[in-house]
């Protein structure tokens, strides 16, 4: 009994002079809170697994939709990429052009705003490769006139720029008729700008239904662990220590419903790999799926995490300061 | 200089009713004291305002000379950790064990884990628990788990200890085991405010008593006049 007494006097004196904590200690300490806190709220998700597999699953499916999305559009503009360079428009000369007249076309339409390129084919160029693919070659010698005009081949630049260059080539003189038959791809382009609208539309949408499911999973939380925090207050903890569980709760299921998300866009991906490798095939091309990347699933990590973090913050700010000690 | 130091303070709650109305004493380092009075005549809001709880609405709060009436939101915390508090319901946590329980405060405080565990095991062994640090306090009998938040209140070596009603639904025996707890702080210079109602025991202890009624000082003195 006395040795307990003399034991606390001598603890008693140490403390009352501030002596106890020195800087490195504070610091140490400060980062095994961290570090405690975030293992502790790992755990804490695993002890109730259903209700956080619950708010897992919910944060991967919104942030999968949005991002399913927009992989297909990157895979379709890649498609059409390939299809963007082989636009052309045939533009067809009036029947009895002369040479010169013929050079001076050719230039006035090097000459247009937004042409790649102009390819002159003779209508006798254009006979020979019509015999040469169609097999139709008998049938045109028993007629006595070439029935093919000479013709240009021009490329525009940018596929969105074809209609006007159309327009633009009907008014010039000796040209007949001009054909543009690529008005689909323009319409894909069209489709595919509206898919990025769309999925960015989708995104914050669903980030927003992120954030209020992350942050009613950590109102929960915060009400659940009420005697506590209202403890840790009246003990000296300060706001920043009380908030930092709940934080680290929301970045993490952000971050699961990030990974979550990840697994099933790369099984989707597996899933469509199969069909499409065969209509690939079928066309002839060398197209296949690009997937999430390490790059996307980066990205798609700091998105989860953030809204994650976001959802908890709001309702960390929202609900701790009303619990205070009374 | 005094530790404590209320001056004509005055706690108007948001209802309008005038909880303290004028109270002045003072309280020197190392000075143990009894707070009494009928059932709301505001032991516990002084208490509070001790705890930055509760903010005066008027008069000046004196600790260790400062003024505390306009301390930012930011430093009570630290204000706080100079403070230990036990309460009638004790406010122990349940999903964790005793060790844990006790070790809160410093927790808080960011205090090393090898210095956490000696503390704790100061504080528990002062109370005379230290063979229950495992336990859940749940498994503890209500004198035991009061004993429990002593050692919290106290593990952090605070300036000033207060308690509100400590011995609330204790027995004679128990209660009088707390007080003699609350004695031994008192002689290694904590600074002891409790407040009480058990008049018969506070009596027994041959100390200073100020009693509260509706609010204003009515009594500050060594033997309690009583009835
Ligand atoms: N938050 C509050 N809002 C309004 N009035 C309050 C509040 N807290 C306490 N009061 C009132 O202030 C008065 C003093 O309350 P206090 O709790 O300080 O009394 P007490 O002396 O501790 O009483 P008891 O012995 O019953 O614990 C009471 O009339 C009470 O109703
Ligand atoms: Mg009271």
């Amino acid at each position: 009994m006395a040795a307990t007494n003399s034991r606390a006097r001598d603890g008693g004196q140490r403390g009352a002079r501030g002596q106890a904590l020195s800087r490195i200690d504070k610091w140490q300490s400060y980062r095994q809170h961290h570090q405690t806190t975030l293992k502790s709220s790992a755990l804490k998700i695993l002890r109730e697994p259903l209700q956080s597999l619950l708010t897992i699953l919910v944060i991967a499916i919104a942030l999968t939709l949005p991002s399913a999305l927009y992989l297909s559009v990157e895979n379709i503009r890649q498609l059409s990429g390939g299809v963007d360079a082989s636009a052309q428009i045939s533009v067809f000369v009036k029947k009895g052009a002369r040479e010169s007249a013929l050079e001076s076309l050719t230039a006035k339409l090097e000459g247009l705003s937004g042409v790649a390129s102009v390819t002159y084919i003779s209508a006798q160029a254009a006979r020979d490769e019509f015999e040469a693919l169609s097999g139709f070659g008998s049938a045109l010698q028993y007629l006595d006139e070439n029935p093919l005009p000479d013709s240009f081949l021009v490329r525009p630049l940018l596929i969105g720029d074809a209609t006007r260059l159309v327009t633009e080539i009907r008014e010039l003189k000796l040209v007949d008729d001009v054909q543009l038959d690529l008005e689909w791809l323009q319409r894909l382009d069209a489709l595919l700008d509206m898919g990025r609208k769309l999925v960015l539309a989708l995104g914050v949408a669903l980030g927003l239904g992120v954030i209020l499911v992350v942050g009613n999973t950590i109102r929960l939380a915060i009400q659940s662990r009420r005697d506590e925090i209202t403890v840790v207050k009246m003990v000296g903890g300060t706001d920043a220590y009380v908030r930092r569980p709940f934080l680290y709760s929301g970045l993490l299921f952000g971050l699961f419903g990030a990974v979550v998300a990840a697994i099933i866009l790369t099984g989707l991906g597996f899933w469509l790999a199969g069909p499409v490798n065969t209509l690939a095939l079928l066309y002839q091309s060398q197209f296949s799926i690009t997937g999430l990347g390490f790059g996307g699933f980066v990205a798609l990590l700091l998105i989860g995490g953030s809204v994650g973090l976001i959802g908890a913050w709001l309702a960390v700010g929202q609900h701790l300061r009303n619990i205070q000690p009374r | 200089m005094s530790m404590i130091r209320f001056d004509n303070l005055c706690k108007r709650y948001e209802s309008g009713y005038e909880a303290l109305r004028g109270v002045s004493f003072e309280m020197d380092a190392g000075e143990m004291a009894f707070l009494t009075g009928h059932s709301g005549a505001g032991k516990s809001t002084l208490l509070k305002l001790l705890m930055l709880i509760e903010r005066p609405t008027s008069g000046s709060l004196l600790i260790n000379g400062k003024n505390i009436n306009r301390l930012p939101h930011s430093k009570i915390p630290f204000y706080r950790r100079q403070v230990g508090v036990v309460f009638q319901n004790h406010q122990l946590l349940f999903d964790r064990s005793v060790f844990e329980n006790v070790a809160l405060p410093l927790q808080v405080a960011g205090y090393s884990q090898a210095d956490t565990g000696r503390r704790v095991r100061a504080a528990l062994d002062t109370v005379g628990l230290l063979d229950r640090e495992k336990h859940n306090p749940i498994a503890l009998s209500g004198g035991e788990q009061q004993r429990v938040g002593i050692a919290r209140a106290v593990v952090h070596k605070p300036k000033i200890l207060l308690a509100d009603e400590p011995t609330g639904n204790l027995d004679p025996q128990l209660s009088a085991e707390i007080m003699a707890l609350f004695k031994r702080f008192q002689d290694v210079g904590v600074t002891v405010l409790v407040a009480s109602h058990d008049i018969n025991l506070i009596n027994r202890m041959d100390m200073r008593i100020m009693r509260l009624n509706q609010g204003q000082m009515e009594q500050d003195g060594v033997s309690y006049g009583g009835y």
